[in-house]
C-alpha cells in the first residue's frame, strides 16, 4: 500500500528485480520516472528557447508564463484527483462558464448594478461546487460512466452560462481592483500564480495527508479490494467531482478576471489542456498512478513549449506541426526508461 | 415472474417517466409560436405550409445571438413559426438537425451561418428535396453556385472580408501617421473570412502604407483568451516596439486589449478590428486607453439573417424567381461599413431597443438589395488581392 499512496506512483518494482547491469538502468528509470525527467525535458526546453530569443529567459517572461499557466493549473489539480481513481471529468469548459459568467454578474461590471463583493465569489463556487457533486453523485450511485456523466455536465454548465448571459451584452468588469488583480505582482509573481499555487499546494496536501487522497489512489489501483475492505469508496469518488468543480468555478472566476470581461466560452479549450497535461506528467488515464507536482510539471510544459515557439517566431503555419513534434519528442523521452510498464499501451 | 416484472418495468418505467419529462421540456421549449402578423402573402401562399429555420454555429458567439434576434424579427413580421438550429460549432450536428426540421413535413424557408464551407451542397440538397428555399451566409465552396444549383438555392450573402481588412488597415495607419510596426490576430487560420480580411488588411498596406511594418501574425482563433495569450507573448517579444494591433474581430480585440492595458501600454498602441460589438462600442465612447481603438467596420448579425431570411421567402412565395435574378444578387456583397471614433454615433441607432424590428420593417419595404445600412454593392466570387 506504501507505493500506492507514494505521490509518484508505485516505484520500487523497475529497478529492484533486475541484476547485471541493473544499477545503472535503475538509475535512469528511476530519475525519469520521477519528476526528474520532466524537469530534465523542461530545462531543455528553455535552453534552447533562451537561445533561440534571450526575451525568452527574461523575468518579464517568466512574469507572462506564470500568468499563463494559473488557469490550467488549478484545472489540474481537480482533473487530476478525478484520474487517478481511473474516471475523467469533461465538464470543465462548461462549469467555467457558468461559475465565470455567475460570479461577473454579481460584481461590479457594465451589464448589472449588483456587487455582492465576497457573496459573489461564494455563489459562483457553490455553483462550481453544486454541477461537481451532480456529477459524481450521478456517477456513483446510478452507476453511469464518468464520461458520459461528465459530458452532460458540460453541457449544463454551458447552458446556465447561456440563460445568465441572455441576449444582452458582453459584461465587463467596472473595478479596475478586480481587473487587474490577475497581473499584480507580490514577491515579483503574479497574483493569478500565487492563487493557482495555493490550490496546488491544497492538492498536494489532499493527496498525500488524507484518507480522501490515499483511497482515490487505491479505487484507481483496483476499486474491488478499495470497496471489500471497507473503503467509502461512493464518498470518495463524489468528493473527487465535488473538488474538480469547485475548482474548475475558481478558474472560470480567475479567466474572467484575466479577460476583464465574462464570457460562456470562457473555458474554451481548457479541457484539453488539463487532462493532456495529467497524463503527459504521468497520471496514467487507468487510473492509481501519478500526482500533483507531475502533473503541474506537465501543464508548465504546454504553456512553455506554446510560448517559446511564439518567442522563436515559428510561423504560424508550421506552429502547430512543430508543438505537436516536440511534444511527442518529450513524451517518448521522459515515458522511454519505463515503456514496459505504462498501463496505457494499446 | 412477479419479480422479474417488477424488476424490468422499474427501470423501463423510470426511462418512460425521464423521457416523458424531456419530451415536456422540448415541446416546451420549441413552442415558439408565431405573432402579429404585419405583411400580406401573395396569393395561392399558405404560411401554415411553411416553417422559418435559421441556422447558427453557436448561440454564445454575440454574432449569432444577433443572427437569431433578426430571424425572430421576420418570424414576427411574416406570421411564420420560427425553428433555430444550434450546430454547437459542429458541422454534423448543424446538418442532422436541419434533416430533423425537414422530416416535420412542413417547408422550410431558411438561413444558413454555415460552420463550414463544405457543409453548403449538403444542406442545400437536402432543403431541395424537402421543397424549401435557402440562402446561405458567409461560407460556401467557390465553385458551388446558386445560379447552377436551382432556384431552391436562392442566394448566397455575404459581407466581403477584404473591404473589412482594408478598413482596418487604413485607420490604424493614418492614426499612426503612417509610420509604425503593427501585430496582426488573425482568426481561426483556415477560415475564408478571416483569409479574406487578412488578405485585405495586407493588401492595403502593401499599397498605401510603406511605413508601415507587420510584425507579426498570430492566429488567435477567433478566441479572446487566445488573443490575450498571444498578445501577451508578443509584447515580450516586441515591448514598446509595438504601435498598433489588428484584430480580425472584436472578440480577440478584447483580449488583446486588456493584455496591453496589464502591460501599462494601451495608451501608446492603437487598435483596429471588425464588427464594433457593443463592448467595442463603449470603449470608444469612453475613449478608453487615450483613444486606443482607431477603427471598425459595421455589420450586424441580425441584418445578415433577416436579408436572408426575406430573400429566401419571395422565392418561396414567387415573387421573386431566383433563375431570372441577376448574378450579383444570387452571389451577393452586402457594404459594410468603416467606423471611426469620427463618425460611430450614426450607428447607435441599429443597436437601439427594437432596432431588429425596425430593420425588417424598412427590409420588407426596400427590398432585400436596398436597404440602408447594408445594400447590396457587388456580388460574384470574392477575390484576394496580391500584397
Amino acid at each position: 500500500m506504501t507505493s500506492v499512496m507514494h505521490e509518484d506512483g508505485p516505484r520500487g518494482a523497475a529497478g529492484m528485480k533486475r541484476n547485471g547491469n541493473a544499477s545503472m538502468r535503475r538509475l535512469i528509470a528511476e530519475g525519469a520516472k520521477g519528476p526528474i525527467g520532466l524537469v530534465a525535458a523542461l530545462v531543455v526546453l528553455i535552453v534552447v528557447f533562451s537561445f533561440l530569443n534571450p526575451r525568452f529567459a527574461s523575468i518579464e517572461n517568466l512574469q507572462n508564463v506564470l500568468f499563463q499557466v494559473s488557469v490550467p493549473l488549478i484545472l489540474v489539480v481537480g482533473a487530476t484527483l478525478v484520474i487517478q481513481m481511473g474516471s475523467i471529468d469533461l465538464s470543465v469548459e462548461g462549469i467555467m462558464g457558468a461559475a465565470g459568467m455567475a460570479w461577473i454578474l454579481l460584481s461590479p461590471n457594465t451589464r448589472t448594478m449588483i456587487d455582492l463583493g465576497m457573496w459573489a465569489w461564494l455563489i459562483a463556487l457553490g455553483l462550481g461546487l453544486s454541477l461537481g457533486l451532480m456529477t459524481g453523485v450521478i456517477y456513483a450511485k446510478l452507476k453511469v460512466p464518468s464520461f458520459v456523466v461528465s459530458l452532460g455536465t458540460w453541457y449544463v454548465g454551458l447552458g446556465i452560462a447561456i440563460l445568465l448571459y441572455g441576449n444582452n451584452s458582453l459584461p465587463s468588469l467596472t473595478s479596475d481592483a478586480l481587473a487587474r488583480w490577475p497581473t499584480g505582482l507580490t514577491l515579483g509573481l503574479p497574483h493569478s500564480f500565487w492563487l493557482a499555487a495555493g490550490v496546488l499546494l491544497f492538492g498536494l496536501l489532499i493527496s498525500n495527508y488524507t484518507n480522501l487522497g490515499r483511497g482515490l489512489m487505491a479505487i484507481g489501483n483496483n476499486e474491488p479490494i478499495a470497496r471489500t475492505s471497507g473503503m467509502p469508496v461512493n464518498v470518495y469518488k463524489i468528493g473527487a467531482f465535488a473538488i474538480a468543480g469547485l475548482l474548475g468555478g475558481l478558474a472560470g472566476i480567475l479567466a474572467t478576471m484575466q479577460l476583464g470581461s465574462g464570457s460562456t466560452d470562457i473555458g474554451f479549450g481548457q479541457l484539453f489542456v488539463g487532462i493532456p497535461a495529467a497524463v503527459i506528467g504521468g497520471t496514467a488515464l487507468g487510473g492509481g498512478e501519478g500526482g500533483m507536482t507531475r502533473s503541474a510539471l506537465g501543464v508548465f510544459l504546454l504553456i512553455i513549449l506554446n510560448n517559446g515557439l511564439v518567442l522563436a517566431g515559428v510561423d504560424p503555419d508550421y506552429q502547430s506541426g512543430v508543438f505537436g513534434l516536440i511534444l511527442l519528442i518529450a513524451i517518448i523521452a521522459v515515458a522511454w526508461p519505463e515503456r514496459g510498464r505504462l498501463k496505457v499501451a494499446k | 415472474m412477479t419479480t422479474l416484472t417488477t424488476k424490468l418495468a422499474g427501470p423501463t418505467r423510470r426511462a418512460f417517466g425521464a423521457a416523458a419529462v424531456a419530451a415536456a421540456m422540448i415541446a416546451s421549449l420549441g413552442a415558439s409560436g408565431a405573432a402579429a402578423q404585419s405583411v400580406e402573402h401573395p396569393e395561392g401562399f399558405n404560411p401554415d405550409e411553411w416553417v422559418i429555420v435559421a441556422s447558427v454555429i453557436n448561440t454564445t458567439n454575440p454574432y449569432m445571438i444577433s443572427n437569431i434576434e433578426g430571424a425572430e424579427a421576420i418570424s414576427e413580421a411574416l406570421g411564420i413559426p420560427l425553428e433555430i438550429v444550434n450546430s454547437n460549432n459542429s458541422s454534423q450536428t448543424s446538418i442532422s438537425s436541419i434533416y430533423a426540421i425537414l422530416a416535420s413535413g412542413k417547408k422550410p424557408i431558411m438561413f444558413v451561418n454555415t460552420v463550414a464551407s463544405s457543409d453548403a451542397p449538403t444542406i442545400v440538397e437536402a432543403v431541395k428535396q424537402a421543397g424549401g428555399y435557402v440562402t446561405i451566409w458567409w461560407n460556401k465552396p467557390d465553385e458551388y453556385k446558386p445560379q447552377n444549383v436551382g432556384d431552391n438555392f436562392v442566394a448566397f450573402q455575404k459581407h466581403t472580408g477584404v473591404d473589412s481588412g482594408r478598413c482596418g488597415a487604413q485607420a490604424l495607419a493614418e492614426a499612426l501617421s503612417g509610420e509604425g510596426n503593427v501585430i496582426l490576430l488573425p482568426g481561426v487560420q483556415d477560415s475564408t473570412t478571416s483569409k479574406t480580411r487578412v488578405a485585405g488588411f495586407k493588401a492595403e498596406i502593401a499599397e498605401n502604407y510603406p511605413g508601415i511594418t507587420i510584425l507579426e501574425e498570430r492566429p488567435s482563433n477567433w478566441d479572446p483568451q487566445l488573443g490575450g495569450r498571444n498578445a501577451r507573448d508578443l509584447i515580450v517579444k516586441y515591448g514598446d516596439q509595438i504601435d498598433g494591433v489588428w484584430s480580425a474581430d472584436d472578440g480577440m480585440q478584447i483580449g488583446a486589449m486588456q493584455s496591453f492595458e496589464n502591460a501599462g501600454l494601451l495608451d501608446q498602441v492603437k487598435f483596429a478590428s471588425d464588427g464594433l460589438y457593443p463592448k467595442t462600442l463603449e470603449d470608444i465612447i469612453s475613449g478608453r486607453g487615450n483613444n486606443a481603438i482607431v477603427g471598425e467596420t459595421f455589420h450586424r448579425g441580425y441584418m445578415a439573417s433577416a436579408i436572408g431570411l426575406y430573400t429566401a421567402y419571395l422565392a418561396a412565395s414567387g415573387q421573386i424567381v431566383p433563375s431570372e435574378l441577376e448574378d450579383n444578387k444570387r452571389e451577393s456583397f452586402f457594404k459594410l461599413s468603416c467606423v471611426t471614433p469620427a463618425n460611430y454615433e450614426q450607428y447607435l441607432q441599429y443597436d437601439a431597443e427594437g432596432a431588429p424590428a425596425e430593420f425588417v420593417s424598412r427590409l420588407i419595404e426596400n427590398g432585400p438589395w436596398d436597404t440602408e445600412p447594408v445594400p447590396l454593392v457587388g456580388g460574384g466570387v470574392e477575390v484576394l488581392p496580391e500584397s
